[in-house]
């Protein structure tokens, strides 16, 4: 029994000094030879394990990358919600760039900071006061139009009346000046309470739905030509011997976030052509290029025309030549006859085939919708021809102030 | 050990083969848990010394195919530890969980022990990281594998007394 025992233990000491043995000759092996036992294992034995390795991994990488990707998803769904945002105050911060750039001078730009209580959704405090130049009654401004007036004036803020404030009454008149009012907030309820109202004016002035309303400049607070609204169509009132018009507000209670407030010497130099400078100038540009078309085509047929000419004088003159003087060299061709310029000017609208030397019928000077100056010299750019063809200077019609299709006015009545 | 439970064993300890390779990647700890370790205690206490130190160098030489520049120094320490293991099973198996938990624990320091200074990978303070901080945490977490291992199993690595 005891030399069994002793014989295993013997045994089991020969076992293991043999397996260190062979581990440290392992151990002890060369590369070249080390490796393809390695890779004999790798291959045979140990394959399974590794491909299950391999997949652990795999799944451990994947869930780890859906992990980022979920963190990356949720990112880009955060950016993304804030890119609208953003470019929506882009587009705002541009345009307020650009009405500064057409201010030049006189202006200082102010946040408007909402009040959140009732009743304060018809005033805002502005980001400036006294310090920067700001005063009371000063006119605040928008990209749009007219934003309100500065009420009272801190140092370092004031508070500002919105157009839907009772007591902000600013005169009012049509973009072609024939009509004047004077501008009060809707007392409505809902949405429409938002919408403005044009009193006052007298009843043989009727202002057609679409049409734009801008400060008169009558009273000295504002400058004419700021735009106020759009005309939703007209109320029906007690008042037998006036008008009024509800009016949308050029500037949506929301869209005042960032404002301009001018300066009294600003405010009476006037801001004539600044929020309708643009428009004319690419109805202005429209018209050049329409007439620079219409002169090319002329050209055009008028070189055609002309070699045609050349070609039957040719065929006419062929035959006197064989027969006659054939050293009397062929007669020059006649100048082609250009069509003669017609007495009504191509426009490329039929409203405005009417000359363009009659002003509105009352247009007032210090009206904002103002006819730009007919370009001096427009680039005409026709190819040469036997005779120079008569440039038909573009014409510039009256510019219409831009009619927005309002929506039916509904509850407009009082 | 009888036949059917030489062959719930050899399940077991297949099935803690598997665990290695599928469970610990994926979980991808700095301080893994080494269920090789487990299944060579495991055997080391119903199998003798020597046939220990041979189940041992077997996973070692499997282990160090997948590490050829350590090549051999998984089989040497497995065998060392599945040797005194055995040896050692009178000490330490008996039927508290608490000390088979040290027992693993020993097992996986010993066992990382041996390799680090055979596999001659680390040196300086990477080394006396390894063996001080990192290994010890590897046979804490083994050494709790292992106890909730022995849990699981009991039933199946218990001889039945019918």
């Amino acid at each position: 029994m005891a030399r069994s025992v002793r014989d295993g233990s013997r045994r089991d000491t020969l076992l293991f000094a043999l397996c260190i043995i062979l581990a440290i000759v392992a151990r002890a092996l060369p590369e070249r030879i080390r490796d393809p036992i390695a890779a004999a294992l790798r291959q045979t034995l140990v394959a399974p394990l590794m491909n299950l390795q391999g997949s652990a991994e795999r799944t451990r990488s994947a869930w780890l990358s859906y992990e980022g990707l979920t963190i990356s998803r949720d990112s880009i769904a955060l950016r993304a919600m804030q890119v609208q945002t953003l470019e929506s105050e882009n587009d705002r911060l541009r345009q307020l760039l650009a009405l500064g750039a057409r201010l030049g001078w006189g202006f200082t730009a102010a946040e408007a900071l909402h009040g959140q209580s009732i009743g304060e959704e018809t005033t805002v405090a502005l980001s400036v006061g006294s310090d920067a130049g700001v005063r009371r009654y000063s006119p605040v401004v928008a990209p749009e139009g007219l934003v309100g007036m500065v009420q009272s004036v801190d140092p370092g803020m004031s508070v500002a009346l919105l157009w839907g404030h009772p007591q902000f009454r600013p005169s009012a008149m049509s973009a072609d000046g024939s009509a004047f009012g004077i501008i009060y907030p809707h007392a409505s309820e809902g949405a429409e309470r938002f919408l403005i109202e044009l009193r006052g004016v007298q009843f043989r002035s009727a202002i057609d739905t679409g049409s734009l309303v801008v400060t008169s400049g009558l009273g000295g607070v504002f400058p004419p030509g700021i735009p106020i609204g759009t005309v939703l169509g007209e109320i029906k009132t007690t008042e037998l011997w006036a008008r009024t018009y509800l009016l949308r507000p050029a500037v949506p209670p929301p869209d005042v976030r960032s404002v301009m407030v001018l300066s009294q010497q600003r405010a009476t130099a006037g801001v004539q052509r600044v929020w309708t400078i643009p428009r004319a100038d690419s109805a202005a540009r429209a018209i050049v290029r329409a007439g620079d078309s219409l002169v090319r085509r002329d050209a055009a047929i008028a070189s055609a025309a002309a070699a045609k000419a050349a070609a039957l004088d040719a065929q006419a003159t062929a035959p006197q030549q064989v027969t006659g003087a054939g050293a009397t060299p062929p007669a020059a061709a006649p100048a082609p006859v250009r069509r003669t310029a017609p007495t009504t000017p191509r426009t490329t609208d039929s409203a405005a085939a009417v000359p363009p030397v009659a002003p509105p019928r009352s247009l007032r000077p210090d009206s904002v919708v103002q006819t730009p100056p007919p370009p001096a010299s427009p680039p005409v750019t026709a190819p040469p021809v036997p005779t120079p063809a008569p440039v038909i200077p573009p014409v510039i019609p009256p510019v219409i102030p831009p009619v927005v299709p309002p929506p039916p006015p509904t509850g407009a009545s009082r | 050990m009888n036949g059917l439970g030489a062959v719930r064993a050899v399940i077991v300890f297949g099935l803690l083969i598997v665990l290695h390779y599928t469970l610990r990647p994926l979980l991808g700890w700095r301080a893994p848990i080494d269920f090789l370790v487990i299944a060579v205690l495991l055997a080391a206490v119903r199998i003798r010394p020597g046939s220990a130190a041979l189940f041992g160098f077997a996973l070692g030489l499997a282990t160090d195919s997948l590490n050829a520049s350590g090549f051999g120094a998984s089989a040497l320490a497995m065998s060392v530890v599945g040797f005194a293991a055995s040896w050692m099973k009178a000490i330490f198996f008996a039927d508290n969980l608490a000390l088979n938990g040290f027992f693993f624990f020993l097992g996986k320091w010993g066992y990382d022990i041996v390799l680090t200074i055979v596999e001659q990978r680390l040196s300086g303070g990477d080394m006396v990281t390894q063996l001080l901080l990192w290994s010890p945490l590897a046979a804490v977490n083994t050494a709790l594998a292992g106890i909730v291992l022995l849990i699981l199993l009991r039933p199946v690595l218990e001889p039945s007394r019918a």
